[in-house]
């Protein structure tokens, strides 16, 4: 690995050495050539804050837009998301019944958060009636903060910021309307990604915003993106992930957002069991309530990650783990 | 709303009708003013949602207890579920079997059952192959069972695994699979895609040995059987019922849940092959010409392994559950209201154009016996009251017969080929010279047990389902077969359907009436 | 004296190899075979007699060898040029008709008959056959000083000639050569074989017809599953005493049906107790040793040029392959007689006429040849030159 990574600084170098070389000639230039300096005493107003959980996303559902975005995410990203987390895609039978060709309605998934890979991963695992019309909520903060971060969210993923400490009313506003519209939300609960591997507490927000709109919520349960490209990971190792859809929360005007949001829980925790042991087990965990929590055991930190590597190493997902070698004999 | 099935009457503005001919299609024009068409329905409506209704019935059954009430934690509970026969062609993902499945493993998983077995209940036909039983069970199932070894197969042949659990009136042993007799309740997933399947049938063929099936698979039950799709007058299903009082009365504790589908069998670009010939659009005789002109450049075994890769995007059309004779009754119900055509009187000659499939070939060749089984045997029996042609008229089917047999699936039908029809086509004789030899054979059995072959005495059974229809018509006549193997099938070959009309003028004169059987959809014509 | 002879010309030879591979090289005249008129050639020696022939056959060693196809082993064996023609219906200067037993033997040669040795082709040890007061040559028909069948007129030793029944018909008697040597090889494949013996022939041009019927007579008990390709053959095979007649790739499953074992693979794990090849091609060899039972026996009779066979088989199922070659002194329950006595018995018990199914003069020796080479597919078995007239 040391040789190449001295080969990309040393094209880096030679390419920052060129734009100097050719940005000489701006170097003596001033005003109107390069951004004006502010007179003293003079008091510049406030820009509208239109960046964070207030960018306008509207233009990137757009048909240019879209058919740039159908360009860049139906082709190349999926190829690449295909090669390189090789995705195991299960349940989709359970949805068969909401599936209705060119009428069906929208949804929210609402899957466990580890990978910035999860979007690409499940663009690539939810079937095309919803994929075709699929917005993703995404971190006002993290993805809408500065302006070419946010153009690119919008425009490859079609994402809408959501402010995730808080679920403000314009959010819900905005989520309802795009539903209305026809488009499905796919939204990460937890709020942001896992720390450690293992989930957080989901929020209400995504059940909130599907009982405001009266839309069945697809929960998913994602396994092996973290160990991939988790957060805090440092390099990117292609490996394998698991994709497990479960049976959609329809719409309950009776059951508060709360109960909702544990329902949720409780499904996406269950689908995880059936991922690491089998259907059945699950099932019969989930009769007697001993389906295992999904944020782990509530012990000190490395033992955590020392369940965590016991929970990973039952299924196949994540890193390949090195074969044994055959013994050479001669 | 779907149009209920008619008799056509054919006059000189008919169009030419669709025929199968095995893997290929031919139009035929059928004689004016003396030949009708039989068409069945149009396909039914489907429930919405499927999964409630099954939870539905299994809260809700037929002179039973609900399901939740007959499970404990202590108890052995069996699940068996018909085998890869049906559907066909099969329906797409999820089966209904499947669902039926998960329902009822989710009501033993709140009542903390642990013992449970999932049983294929295939009698003596082939084991299902992994694929075959993912795709009729379900992924999550097959993962949560096969491992175990609590999924598997029936094996008619085990003899540490066979029980007798007692005698009919009319000395016939009921001996079935010794896990599905000791158990404490025992459930059933069945799809009724015909009128002959469901009730005790189920379990009395599907869970049994060759001794038990011989009382009523033999030459003397499936002549008097008129018809199979007619359980009131059928010797086979009066003998299985007398079997299922057994069961009932000393058996193990039943709890069947049996589903209808309609007749949707066909997706784009085959669904011209369900429609009336002049209702097809420019697009359906677009599909019509296209298919048929390239499956004509096409090898078999590319033609074949096409159609057998269809998925039938059949609908699930009513969910019954609970005591296996009312649960029967409602299930007939629903099956004749979509099958039945009411015809009035016979004729003297009958046409049929011979699918690629039938229930023992599933991806898998349709050999010269299958021909038979499904030409005299499944189609000349979906009839109530009397058969649609007249006793000793002719009987045409269309197939290309050749001389083929998959030496995986089928390996005593290759035998039976070569050495009983050589000597006999006379189902009583080939039962006592050579059934006992084949049924016996050591090489057979091991196939049947342990690879995927059919039972050595299957070969037997599908030349006895031909029984009725062999004895009743004068003369049998295969349009567009291979000739050497339609005569050793005892019947007689013609290249072209007027030479066969031809061959039929010395039994039924030179202008014989004539009746069409218009499948692939299946139909029940309710002859009077 | 018109005669067929072989020269010895390699290019002749090589053009017919080539042409082998087309189909019959006779058929366009560009084999080694040539017509001609010349002197009658000189007796070998003076015990020698001439014969007027009057039928000859075409046999499959003939045309391998016009076609070159020949093992190469028989090179020092054989002489050029020669006359062809080893199935031999002749008539002696006295009027009686004689059969030949062709192989030159010790008295033929005019050296010392040893004790074990009563017909030419029996004993131990073959040296003789290059030696002695002749050219080296295995048969009439392969030796230069010899003669041969396809010519009108020959020279033959008293120890050759045995005389035919007059009740025989010509075409029953030139028959006796070749069926000699199917009861010689059917005597092969009975060596120790008690009760019912399953017996399977494989291959039913003359020779595996022969076989048959000679399996049938001398063990009216056995078990015979016969293997053939045309139906010709195999209604000629179920009239002669077959009892279970198929095509080659119906084989192994009739013998797995009669014996009730197991198929392996391609073969049987049991199978026939002795089965004789009337082929000898590679896959014929192959199919033979994996339908045998282990610890049976293989008789290859059909003469095999360089074939390539798998023997895994044969050492798993320590199977005895053995040669039957042409006749000799048979001991049948005691009494010894020549295979050409019981070549006599056999024919008269079954319709043997049918079995030669055309002759020609000599002079269309090319339409004769190709005739032979596709006998099969034309529906024919054996074909003969007929001298009739011309004597």
């Amino acid at each position: 690995m040391t040789p190449d990574r001295f080969q990309l600084q040393r094209v880096l170098g030679t390419t920052e050495r060129a734009v100097r070389f050719a940005m000489k000639p701006l170097a003596g230039r001033g005003f109107p050539l390069r951004a004006p300096t502010t007179p003293r005493g003079v008091i510049v107003p406030d820009q509208p804050d239109t960046l964070g959980a207030a960018y306008d996303t509207e233009w990137a559902r757009r048909p240019v837009a879209t058919i740039s975005r159908s360009l860049i995410v139906n082709g190349p990203l999926r190829l690449a998301i295909g090669v390189l987390t090789r995705p195991r895609v299960s349940g989709l039978d359970r949805l068969s019944a909401l599936e209705n060709g060119d009428d069906t309605m929208p949804v929210v998934f609402a899957a466990n958060h580890e990978s910035h890979l999860d979007t690409a991963i499940l663009i690539h695992a939810i079937p095309r009636c919803w994929r075709r019309e699929l917005v993703v909520a995404a971190a006002a903060d993290y993805f809408f903060d500065r302006r070419w971060k946010a153009a690119s969210a919008s425009l490859a993923l079609n994402a809408v910021p959501i402010d995730r400490h808080q679920t403000g009313r314009r959010s819900a506003e905005t989520f309802r309307g795009l539903l209305d519209d026809g488009y499905s939300i796919l939204i990460y609960p937890e709020g942001g990604r896992s720390p450690d591997g293992w989930a957080q507490e989901f929020r209400g927000g995504a059940a909130y915003l599907a009982q405001r709109a009266g839309a069945p919520i697809i929960p998913i349960y994602l396994e092996g993106s973290g160990a991939i490209w988790g957060k805090g990971a440092r390099r990117f190792v292609p490996g394998r992930t698991q994709v497990v859809f479960g049976e959609p929360i329809m719409p309950d005007a009776d059951m508060s957002s709360r109960k909702v949001a544990a329902r949720l829980g409780s499904d996406v925790a269950r689908l995880a069991d059936e991922a690491t042991s089998s259907w059945w087990e699950a099932t019969q965990r989930f009769a007697s309530g001993t389906t295992p929590s999904l944020s782990g055991p509530e012990t000190t930190s490395w033992r955590r990650s020392w369940a965590l590597h016991d929970r990973r190493r039952r299924t196949k997902s994540g890193r390949p783990r090195p074969r044994p070698e055959w013994p050479q004999l001669s | 709303m779907p149009r209920p099935g008619f008799v056509l009457d054919v006059d000189r503005s008919t169009p030419p009708m669709l025929f199968w001919h095995g893997e290929r299609f031919s139009l035929e024009r059928l004689p004016a003013d003396r030949s009708r068409v039989i068409y069945p329905a149009e396909p039914h409506p489907g429930l919405r949602d499927v999964r409630a209704e099954i939870r539905r019935a299994i809260a809700e059954p037929l002179d039973s207890e609900p399901l939740a009430e007959l499970l404990n934690p202590d108890m052995k509970l069996t699940i068996c579920f018909d085998d890869v026969s049906l559907s066909l062609p099969k329906m797409r993902r999820p089966d209904v079997r499947q669902l039926i499945v998960e329902a009822v493993l989710t009501e033993a998983a709140a009542a903390g059952v642990d013992d449970v077995h999932i049983i294929a209940a295939l009698g003596l036909h082939r084991r299902m192959h992994d694929h075959e039983l993912r795709h009729v069970l379900g992924d999550r199932v097959v993962d949560s069972f096969a491992s175990s070894g609590h999924l598997y197969q029936h094996d008619a042949e085990d003899p540490d695994n066979l029980t007798v659990i007692g005698t009919t009136d009319h000395g016939e042993v009921v001996e079935i699979n010794r896990r599905v007799a000791e158990s404490d309740l025992v459930v059933y997933a069945n799809v009724n895609q015909v009128a002959m399947d469901g009730g005790w049938k189920s379990l009395v063929t599907g869970v049994a040995s060759y001794r038990c099936l011989s009382h009523h698979h033999n030459p003397q039950s499936l002549e008097n059987t008129r018809s199979l799709m007619d359980r009131h007058h059928s010797a086979l299903h009066h003998s299985i019922w007398r079997m299922g009082s057994v069961l009932r009365d000393h058996g193990p504790r039943v709890f069947q849940i049996e589903t209808t589908i309609n007749t949707d069998a066909f997706p784009s670009p085959f669904d011209f092959l369900s429609k009336r010939e002049w209702e097809w659009t420019a697009r359906d005789r677009a599909s019509y010409l296209a298919t048929s002109k390239s499956l004509d450049r096409t090898p078999t075994r590319i033609s074949r392994r096409i159609f057998h890769s269809i998925k039938a995007p059949y609908a699930v059309t009513g969910v019954n559950a609970g005591f296996t004779e009312t649960v029967h009754e409602r299930t007939l119900a629903e099956v004749y209201r979509q099958h039945v055509v009411e015809v009035e009187g016979q004729t003297d000659i009958l046409t049929m154009g011979i699918p690629f499939i039938c229930p023992y070939n599933p991806d898998s060749v349709m050999n010269p016996i299958l021909v038979m089984c499904m030409g005299l045997g499944y189609m000349f029996n979906m009839y109530r009251g009397r058969p649609l042609v007249r006793e000793g008229g002719v009987i045409i089917m269309t197939h290309p017969t050749y001389r083929e047999f998959d030496p995986a699936h089928h390996p005593s039908y290759i035998d039976f080929f070569d050495e009983v029809l050589a000597d006999t086509t006379d189902p009583h004789e080939m039962s006592m010279k050579w059934e006992r030899k084949y049924a016996e054979d050591e090489w057979y059995r091991h196939l049947y047990r342990t690879q995927n072959a059919y039972h050595g005495v299957h070969p037997f059974y599908a030349w006895y389902w031909g029984a009725h229809g062999r004895a009743w018509a004068s003369r049998v006549i295969i349009v567009g077969g291979h000739p050497d193997t339609v005569r050793r099938l005892g019947f007689t070959p013609a290249s072209t359907m007027t030479d066969a009309f031809e061959l039929a003028s010395d039994v039924v004169g030179t202008r014989p009436t004539i009746t069409h059987l218009h499948v692939p959809s299946v139909l029940v014509a309710d002859v009077r | 004296m018109k005669a067929l002879r072989i020269h010895d010309r390699d290019r002749r030879f090589a053009a017919s190899r080539l042409g082998s591979v087309l189909g019959s090289p006779n058929a366009r005249g560009r084999g080694p075979l040539s017509l001609d008129t010349s002197a009658f050639q000189q007796a070998p020696t003076t015990e020698w007699q001439e014969l007027k022939v009057m039928l000859s056959g075409i046999c499959g060693s003939d045309l391998a060898l016009i076609e070159g196809r020949a093992s190469a082993y028989f090179d020092p064996w054989v002489t050029m040029p020669f006359i062809p023609g080893h199935e031999i219906l002749a008539r002696t200067a006295e009027g009686h008709r004689v059969v030949i037993d062709p192989v030159l033997g010790h008295q033929c040669r005019g050296l010392p008959v040893p004790d074990d040795v009563s017909a030419p082709a029996d004993g131990h040890d073959y040296s003789h056959m290059v030696g002695g007061q002749i050219e080296p040559g295995i048969q009439t028909g392969f030796c230069c000083s010899a003669g041969g069948g396809w010519a009108e007129r020959m020279w033959a030793h008293p120890s050759q000639m045995h005389s035919v029944p007059e009740s025989f018909s010509d075409e029953q008697a030139v028959l006796i050569e070749p069926v000699a040597g199917a009861v010689h090889a059917a005597l092969i494949a009975l060596r120790s074989r008690d009760e019912a013996p399953l017996l399977s022939v494989i291959g039913l041009g003359t020779i595996g017809i022969s076989t048959v019927a000679a399996l049938r007579h001398f063990r009216p008990d056995a078990r015979i599953v016969a293997a053939g390709r045309y139906p010709h053959q195999l209604e000629a095979a179920r009239q002669v005493g077959a009892d279970v007649v198929t095509r080659f790739d119906g084989l192994a499953r009739a013998l797995r049906r009669l014996t009730g074992t197991a198929m392996i693979g391609p073969d049987t794990g049991g199978g026939a107790d002795s089965t004789l090849d009337c082929v000898g091609s590679g896959d014929t060899l192959r199919t033979s040793i994996g339908t045998t039972r282990p610890r049976g026996r293989v008789v290859a009779v059909g003469m095999p040029a360089e074939v390539t066979v798998d023997l895994a088989p044969l050492w798993h199922r320590e199977t005895e392959l053995v040669g039957a070659y042409t006749y000799g002194t048979e001991d049948v329950a005691g009494v010894r007689r020549h295979s050409f006595e019981h070549a006599i018995d056999v024919i008269s018990s079954f319709p043997s006429p049918w079995l030669l199914s055309a002759t020609y003069p000599l002079n269309r020796h090319r339409d004769a040849l190709a005739h032979a080479a596709t006998a099969g597919r034309r529906g024919a078995f054996k074909i003969a030159f007929d001298l009739r007239e011309e004597n």
